[in-house]
């Protein structure tokens, strides 16, 4: 365990978060790309149909607007759960996918 | 809050919580558990031994109890010495518990955090087979310091405890070690017979890069003390088996003493 890349410390900075790891690299991903690439089941499943041109929105995900989270808390000793502005929780982003995520500089 | 996402526990009272687990069910998981729990105690430490396998829980019968009304009991029970909690005090051994994932996640939470556990060295969890809600629901929400792995030597034990290894490591819940459980069979003459194939446990706990803990021989007395509610390592302390459990209640506390990465920053918002 003791060798495995940790988050050192998370942020919210401008329109993102950025994350200091323990082995020195910070990186950044949008709040945009994080809420694209939500890692739940049902999320996952969303991106791997058809985008559909005639969805309507929730009402909260109208008033939302561009995506913000509410909280972020931390799950057990490997994953981080973002609450959305659009009410959307059930994302578990995993530390290692944090990082991907930050990697591809979106 | 997702409803699937259990609230996040803490246990101010209790210095280490150790989970018991394998991938496979029949390993001796609740014997191994139960005796630990004892052995700890037997060191001197102040032990508690919940048992998270809400659909057969052993814990009752392993330490001689068996149905309490909830209602009028305080929980934990208490018995030689390590405070215990179990459904097997709630429900009859004759009734099924049947029920959903999210119904035992809600019951895991409630052992845990409504229960009032008190100053512990140790929080003892004997977890159900598998990989399931019970292991799920205990990695979100409880400050686990680790989990024990419990196999047989056999591979087809092994197949099924890598899967466990697999998901503590998924879930950065640090791996205590290996126990190697009815590693062999030893005569009056001490001739050690293997019956269910050798060295598994090392080979595990080598592949998974993890501390091997030991081997408990088989002794038909472990069997017996469980089933008349008071574990081997009490009843017959000068058993090989008893001082292997307390070999490994030594090495267990030794290696949970060791500094973990520990628990996740809180986020800036």
């Amino acid at each position: 365990m003791a060798g495995e890349l940790r988050p050192v410390s998370l942020k919210r900075e401008g329109d993102g978060l950025s994350i200091e790891w323990s082995d020195g690299v910070t990186t950044f991903a949008t709040w945009r790309h994080l809420r694209a690439n939500c890692p739940c089941a049902a999320c996952i499943e969303d991106r791997a149909k058809p985008p559909d041109p005639f969805r309507v929105l929730t009402p909260q995900e109208a008033a939302a607007g561009p995506p913000q989270p509410v909280a972020m808390k931390p799950v057990g000793h490997y994953a981080y759960q973002i609450t959305w502005n659009d009410g959307h929780a059930t994302g578990i982003y995993p530390v290692e996918r944090l990082r991907q995520l930050g990697e591809e500089k979106k | 809050m997702n409803p699937g996402m259990p609230p996040k526990l803490s246990l101010p009272g209790v210095k280490h919580v150790v989970a018991v687990a394998s991938g496979k069910g029949g390993v001796g998981k609740s014997t191994v558990a139960a005796n630990l729990a004892v052995a700890l105690r037997m060191s001197g430490k102040t032990v508690g031994l919940m048992d998270a396998d809400i659909y057969g829980p052993s814990v009752a019968i392993m330490f001689g109890l068996g149905l309490v009304d909830p209602q009028t009991t305080p929980f934990p029970l208490e018995k030689y010495g390590v405070k215990l909690m179990s459904m097997g005090f709630m429900v009859d051994p004759n009734q099924a518990v049947i029920w959903r994932g999210p119904k035992v996640a809600q019951a895991v939470q409630a052992f845990l955090g409504q229960i009032n556990w008190g100053d512990l060295d140790y929080l003892v969890i004997d977890l159900p087979p598998g990989t399931g809600d019970a292991q799920l629901t205990l990695s979100q929400s409880a400050p686990l310091t680790g989990a024990v792995i419990v196999t047989t030597p056999g591979e087809v034990s092994l197949i099924d405890a890598r899967k466990g290894v697999k998901m503590f490591r998924e879930v950065r819940v640090p791996i205590l070690g290996i126990v190697e459980n009815m590693s062999y069979f030893e005569d009056a003459a001490g001739n050690k017979t293997p019956i269910f194939g050798v060295g598994g446990g090392m080979k595990l706990a080598l592949e998974s890069n993890v501390p091997f803990l030991g081997e408990l021989p088989i002794d038909p007395r472990v069997a017996q003390c469980g089933d008349a509610g008071e574990p081997i390592v009490r009843k017959y302390p000068d058993s090989p088996v008893a001082k292997s459990y307390m070999a490994l209640a030594a090495t267990v506390a030794e290696t949970a003493a060791k500094p973990t990465s520990g628990a996740l920053p809180e986020v800036q918002l």
